[in-house]
């Protein structure tokens, strides 16, 4: 168990939560749709009526969505996108494996929160929510449900999820993606260390069918740890032990590596079409979703 | 060249295995909980692929650690190198002037002319504030200058040194020089000689820096030569000659020997490789006057390819006789051939030691002797206190019992002697060299004695109270101990002495002149003091002819060693420095390296401290 980690039960988001949950709702009403609807290269989108907004032609797009009267004028290709008429499904993925129990607060009592604020906002803009949490393998999953009503038993799963266990990507997403009957939004929050096998489990979504939306959180003692002199460093999920004298140059080497580890995650992302955002927790949890959010309205 | 004055430091550099132990048994690691190690692994695989120089810094503090305790360890030992100082050093120039110094090497010149060279250049290098000291060594060692800081004053004295005939002895030479450098901080010596001399022969001291000169030589030489007069035949004598061959082939060398102008024999030798040939010729006449036997080679060293004796006539006896008068015994005296008798009052202030060393018997009659010193005597009715026998009163008309089984008693015959009254002796303390002429029933009667530089025979009865003067047994009796006491066939040996060594010339009177003509040329006149005169300038092989008053004799001084003969060097380095650098080296010392180290250790801890509080001030 890591450290900071909390029993299974212990979370409870109060009242103060709640209230953050209702301002952030106002906040996020008008653009959380646009999120949903605009940006994502879908196979569904477009199928509406409605129109909703015109973007430059990606290889790949559908040509019937192309506007040939702007190409005549302009010599540009852009596609007309139309609001989907489809409900739209959230599914929230929150990594529970040990490594996540670390940070102040830790990366996974910020993921639950995210995750939280994520499905009430969904839940108010009427669509589905599910929740699935993950270690080594495919945790429990809380069904995609269309109800307001449904954001108590949300708050209970994700206030009783259990945080242990090794990390295990490939295994874990491939699982979701097999059982996940709606394809939707997939927003997937993890700190994406431990194993290597990250991207095999990304791409095994994007297969599924699944626009995917990537959070990675890290604590603020992994993205500048406080460490130096001979330690015996001790693996949080594997249990393993290396003994390291840590000086100035050894930690220079390590943040080297851990900017090339971000840096890879997120070139992968941008290649895949992969929504990527990287927080901190030491960040406050509605800030990361308001940064997350208007991303996505600057966007539409 | 590096030694240390106290090995028994270098247990000091057990810390090192300590400071390992210690950095061993350092407190462990502090634990942290990480929510993956999987990046510091990457990090620390990617700092180990770094350059071995990392690897190794990142236990710079230990290796400083070690390196600090290492050199205060190896400082504490007192180490110490040999290196060329401009500091005042005390040094010692020990040149060898044996007679294979003499040896040829190279063409016009000798070993000598090549050490001298050696020795130029290092009085050339004598540091400023530096002293030397010259000195050779042969047969003795000789200190030719005192401790000197001045360079002209060496270069005179060496200008005036030469190689003698003398065999070497270097250990005396090198035992001085080393005695003379005592307590002298940086004390240096050099020893320049060809090494022909045995490998034992010189001591173990760093101090000491051997520089040998001179390359392989070839050399036949005469190594024995001697006279001796053959048994029982005063006109026979017999001449005695070794040649030996020093070289790895046979050689026929021609060989002679002649007696003044007499040609004794001629003939040629034939050696084999390394082998040596003796011969013993018998030749009749008299032999008196310089004998010189060659032979005729030609091999690197001269000297050794003669040798020289010398037979003198007999010397007289002198006897000194201290009396209140004895008919019987003077005239017993004066009848001996040969004898030059002096008749004395016994005083108690004489010196009796300086009369034993001029006369060659001394005679106390009657007189009260005194404690006797090392010399020949013969005591009549008196004991002399200290002896092994004391006297213990008298004994009246004595039986004797007949003659002991020694020597002297030979053909006495005491079967008539009658002693009215003769003096009880007691033997005090039994010694090896007594022995009992004759004696009656109640006390010794004569005794012979022989301890320790002593020669004495005790006669123990008035003469004038016994008929024993007036029976042929006495004048034999008193023959055959003064011959016992002096034999009369010493002074028809041969008279030689090494070269080197010093020949004592008696001489009956104090202020005496002696005039020694010396095989150079030079001669020296010499004036007696007490006891005999001691002639010592005989570096020179060759007959040295002297004479006292009208009187001409010889002694000769030759080399005939084998060792200094076999003239290649047989030294063989035990840890000494060897060396034959070039002639302007200059003088070398000890120089301390404690400072250096104590330095070096001061300094890496420092940086050890920067390196620790720069590891803190990163964490």
């Amino acid at each position: 168990m890591a450290p900071n980690a909390p029993a299974a039960g212990e979370f409870v988001f109060d009242d103060e939560f709640l209230r953050k949950l209702e301002r952030l709702e106002l906040l996020a009403r008008k653009i959380f749709r646009g999120l949903l609807r605009g940006e994502h290269t879908t196979p569904r989108r477009g199928r509406g009526l409605e129109f909703s907004d015109f973007r430059h032609y990606r290889p790949g797009d559908d040509f019937r969505h192309i506007d040939w009267n702007i190409y005549s004028r302009l010599d540009q290709l852009f596609l007309k996108l139309h609001a989907s008429e489809d409900d739209v499904t959230l599914h929230l993925i929150v990594d529970a494996s040990a490594s996540m129990g670390f940070g102040e607060p830790s990366k996974f009592d910020q993921a639950r929160r995210l995750a939280a604020a994520l499905a009430y906002i969904a839940l108010h803009n009427l669509d589905r929510v599910g929740i699935s949490a993950f270690a080594e393998s495919l945790g429990p999953s809380l069904p995609p449900i269309k109800a307001r009503n449904h954001m108590a038993r949300l708050l209970a799963f994700l206030g009783e999820l259990p945080c242990a266990g090794a990390t295990g990507f490939g295994t874990a997403l491939r699982a979701f993606a097999m059982r996940a009957r709606n394809p939707g939004l997939v927003i997937l929050v993890s700190d994406l260390l431990g194993a290597g096998d990250a991207y095999e489990g990304i791409e095994a979504l994007r297969h599924g069918g699944h626009d995917v939306v990537v959070i990675q959180l890290l604590a603020e003692s992994e993205i500048d740890p406080p460490l130096a002199g001979a330690l015996r460093m001790v693996d949080g999920e594997t249990g393993d032990e290396l003994d390291v004298t840590v000086d100035r140059e050894l930690r220079g080497l390590y943040q080297h590596r851990l900017d090339r580890h971000l840096q890879e995650i997120e070139n992968f992302c941008r290649r895949r079409g992969v929504e990527y955002l990287r927080a901190s927790t030491a960040i406050d949890f509605e800030d990361v979703l308001l940064k997350y959010l208007r991303r996505g309205a600057h966007l539409q | 060249m590096i030694q240390f004055a106290y090995p028994l430091a270098l247990l000091a550099l057990l810390a090192v295995p300590v400071i390992l132990a210690l950095y061993l048994l350092q407190p462990r690691r502090r634990r942290v909980v990480l929510s993956t190690t999987s990046l510091w692994r990457a990090a620390l695989r990617e700092s180990e692929r770094a350059v071995g120089l990392r690897r190794l810094l990142r236990n710079l503090s230990l290796l400083l650690l070690l390196a600090s305790a290492l050199a205060l360890g190896l400082g504490a030992a007192g180490p110490e190198r040999l290196a060329s100082t401009s500091e005042g050093a005390d040094t010692v120039l020990l040149i060898d002037v044996s007679a294979s110094m003499k040896t040829r090497s190279g063409i016009g010149t000798t070993r000598f002319d090549q050490a001298l060279v050696e020795a130029a250049g290092i009085v050339d290098g004598l540091p400023r504030g530096g002293r030397m000291l010259v000195m050779t060594s042969g047969r003795k060692p000789v200190l030719r200058t005192g401790f000197e800081s001045n360079p002209d004053a060496l270069r005179r004295a060496l200008a005036q040194l030469r190689p003698g005939d003398e065999a070497g002895r270097p250990r005396e030479a090198l035992a001085l020089a080393l005695a003379l450098l005592q307590n002298r901080e940086h004390g240096r010596i050099y020893f320049l000689t060809d090494g022909a001399f045995d490998g034992d022969a010189h001591p173990d001291s760093p101090q000491i820096e051997y520089r040998i000169v001179g390359n392989r030589a070839r050399n036949v030489a005469i190594t024995r030569f001697d006279f001796r007069q053959e048994l029982a035949r005063d006109d026979h004598f017999q001449v005695l000659l070794t040649v030996r061959n020093f070289t790895d082939a046979p050689v026929a060398v021609p060989a002679s020997v002649t007696l003044g102008d007499r040609v004794l024999f001629r003939r040629s030798l034939e050696l084999a490789a390394l082998g040596e040939q003796t011969l013993v010729v018998p030749f009749p006449g008299r032999a008196i006057g310089p004998a010189v036997a060659r032979i005729d080679v030609d091999d690197d060293l001269a000297a050794d390819n003669q040798a020289f004796a010398a037979v003198n006539p007999p010397d007289s006896l002198r006897v000194l006789l201290f009396t209140r008068g004895n008919f019987y015994l003077e005239s017993a005296l004066e009848a001996l051939p040969g004898l030059e008798l002096v008749k004395r009052d016994w005083s108690p202030g004489e010196d009796v030691a300086r009369l034993a060393l001029l006369h060659d018997v001394v005679v106390f009659d009657g007189v009260a002797a005194p404690k006797l010193p090392r010399g020949r005597f013969l005591l009549v009715n008196t004991v002399a206190p200290g002896l092994p026998f004391s006297d213990a009163g008298r004994v009246e008309r004595p039986g004797i019992l007949g003659p002991g089984q020694s020597a002297l008693m030979r053909d006495v015959d005491l079967t008539a002697v009658r002693i009215g009254e003769a003096r009880r002796v007691v033997v005090d303390r039994p010694v090896p060299g007594l022995q009992r002429l004759f004696r009656s029933r109640e006390t010794d009667l004569a005794l012979a004695l022989l301890d320790d530089g002593l020669k004495l025979v005790y006669l123990g009865f008035d003469l004038a109270r016994s008929n024993f003067p007036l029976q042929a047994a006495f004048p034999l009796f008193v023959s055959q101990s003064l011959e016992w006491l002096r034999p009369r066939g010493e002074d028809r040996l041969s008279a030689h002495i090494a070269a080197g060594s010093t020949h004592a010339i008696h001489v009956l009177a104090a202020g005496t002149p002696v005039v020694v003509h010396m095989p150079s040329g030079n001669s020296e006149t010499l004036v007696a003091k007490d006891g005999p005169l001691q002639f010592d300038r005989t570096a020179d092989a060759g007959i040295y002819r002297y004479t006292v008053g009208d009187a001409e004799r010889y002694f000769a001084v030759t080399l005939t060693d084998a060792r200094e003969s076999d003239v290649n060097s047989r030294w063989r380095s035990r840890g000494q420095h060897v060396t034959a650098p070039p002639a302007s080296d200059g003088v070398k010392a000890f120089v301390p390296l404690w400072p250096l180290l104590l330095a070096l250790a001061l300094a890496l801890l420092t940086v050890e401290w920067c390196v620790w509080t720069g590891s803190r001030s990163g964490a």
